[in-house]
């Protein structure tokens, strides 16, 4: 679809053509479900993530900006989708898991038990998931635009409508809580 | 010498500091920060982006299928109906991009219609310009004029509302998630920057005769205070007691409920003058 057939699709979704948005829903639905899994990280997450920023979208079509890009503006709302999930995930799950990092078998009794048993570096991954888990929606949100996505601070403040300084600062406490948890294992990498 | 702050390393190691170069030479001479950095580089360099499972070529379609019953009728003012329909009528048979026979079709009956409205408005206008020469000059209907832009006025300030209750509810939770005691500035600086806004809309809600807004916005700005005048490395106490007021103010249930109540006034026209007190939160 080039820039001014895709002009003319948006044009007509914002007249309430579900033609048209179908059209949409098939151009970005695999780029908002590959970011929607890189936030959230999980599959069940990421496509409940996609469904609802689709019908936000449609929701909000006439508060778009033409001149703007709909898979910029795509972009913000499966972030925001993301943030407003796993918020809501972690406060039914507080409790539950309370537990965290302490459920991870240490690394050193798994290899003591059998050191061919699991590779190491899916062992790392899953240390590396679960550090994220633990971090807050508004940390790992902007974690994942700066180093999964390659966004710039400017980018992540504007995506999730937070201030520069926020975002910096959700970025770096996100960094200083994986540095936790992740160090003792980098020897091990 | 003067050393590199750890928030200094991790925007050079994203390429994000303005003084690369600088900090380069600095981290040549210096052991310190050059162990830093190579921690954090080192940690960082561990987390690879997870590989998102394959979505085939019909996932778009897989996707439309399961939202297309739940698409919502969307809002169109008038002025976006009666602006298209001109645009139809104007656009030129040639311009269109669209190639199918079906949709050619389609499109010359969209024009037919839009023509036929735009016909409509135009012996409107014209037969509103004949009366309006004819009839006996009464003095201009002031008030309804003025109900019609403050209606407008009013609609803009109740989306503006909406939006803003959407973000102080995003760094009330922040607060009321937070893990434990620790460095809190980045919810400080987004209360900050919300404050403004928030005194703002209050003194607007309160002109506007929207009195249960601005009660809301008032108990949201209450704690946004507490939150901005908070030490930025709040310790346990200070953070379960700000929580505690949120807590029994049931403040982020209210500002959850007000920002619907204000959505749902936005989509509807007629209800988007103030209501006499706000749904009962408690």
């Amino acid at each position: 679809m080039d820039a001014t057939e895709a002009a003319a699709v948006l044009a007509r979704a914002r007249q309430g053509d579900s033609e048209a948005f179908r059209a949409l829903v098939g151009q970005h639905s695999r780029s908002a479900f590959r970011l929607a899994y890189r936030m959230t990280g999980n599959e069940q997450d990421a496509e409940d993530v996609v469904q609802e920023s689709f019908l936000r979208a449609y929701r909000q079509l006439g508060r778009f900006e033409s001149r703007a890009n709909f898979g910029t503006w795509l972009y913000r709302i499966v972030a925001n989708c993301s943030v407003d999930l796993m918020r809501a995930k972690q406060a039914r799950h507080d409790q539950i898991r309370g537990d965290s990092l302490d459920a991870v078998p240490d690394l050193e009794e798994q290899r003591a038990a059998g050191p061919e048993r699991l590779a190491r570096s899916a062992e790392i991954g899953r240390r590396v998931q679960r550090a994220l888990e633990d971090l807050s929606p508004l940390e790992r949100a902007a974690f994942t635009l700066r180093h999964y996505e390659g966004r710039s601070i400017d980018e992540i403040s504007r995506t999730l409508g937070l201030g520069t300084s926020a975002a910096k600062h959700s970025v770096f406490r996100a960094v200083k809580k994986l540095r936790l948890v992740l160090e003792p294992l980098r020897g091990q990498s | 010498m003067k050393h590199y702050s750890e928030e200094d390393l991790v925007l050079h190691y994203y390429g994000e500091d303005r003084r690369a170069a600088e900090v380069e030479r600095h981290l040549q001479a210096c052991e310190r920060c050059a162990a830093t950095y190579r921690d954090i580089a080192g940690t960082l360099a561990m987390i690879a982006a997870p590989e998102a499972p394959e979505r085939g070529d019909q996932y778009g379609l897989e996707v439309w299928q399961r939202i297309r019953h739940k698409l919502p009728e969307q809002n169109r003012s008038w002025f976006f109906v009666l602006r298209s329909s001109f645009g139809a009528v104007l656009r030129s048979p040639f311009d269109s991009g669209i190639r199918s026979p079906f949709e050619r079709r389609t499109q010359n009956a969209e024009r037919r219609t839009a023509f036929a409205l735009a016909a409509s408005v135009a012996v409107l206008v014209v037969a509103a310009f004949v009366v309006g020469r004819v009839w006996p000059r009464t003095p201009p209907i002031k008030p309804a004029e003025q109900t019609a832009s403050t209606d407008a006025a009013r609609r803009v300030f109740v989306a503006s509302v909406a939006d803003h209750l959407d973000r102080s509810a995003r760094v009330l939770t922040d607060i009321m998630d937070t893990a434990a005691a620790g460095d809190i500035s980045a919810e400080q600086q987004w209360a900050d920057d919300l404050l403004i806004a928030s005194r703002l809309y209050r003194q607007d809600a309160v002109d506007a005769g929207e009195q249960s807004v601005a009660d809301v916005l008032d108990e949201v700005e209450r704690s946004l205070i507490e939150i901005v005048h908070s030490p930025s490395r709040i310790g346990a106490a200070d953070l379960e007691q700000i929580r505690r007021r949120i807590d029994a103010a049931a403040l982020l249930f209210k500002v959850r409920v007000l920002s619907d109540d204000l959505r749902e006034r936005e989509q509807t026209p007629d209800a988007a003058r103030p209501r006499t007190s706000m749904r009962k939160t408690s």
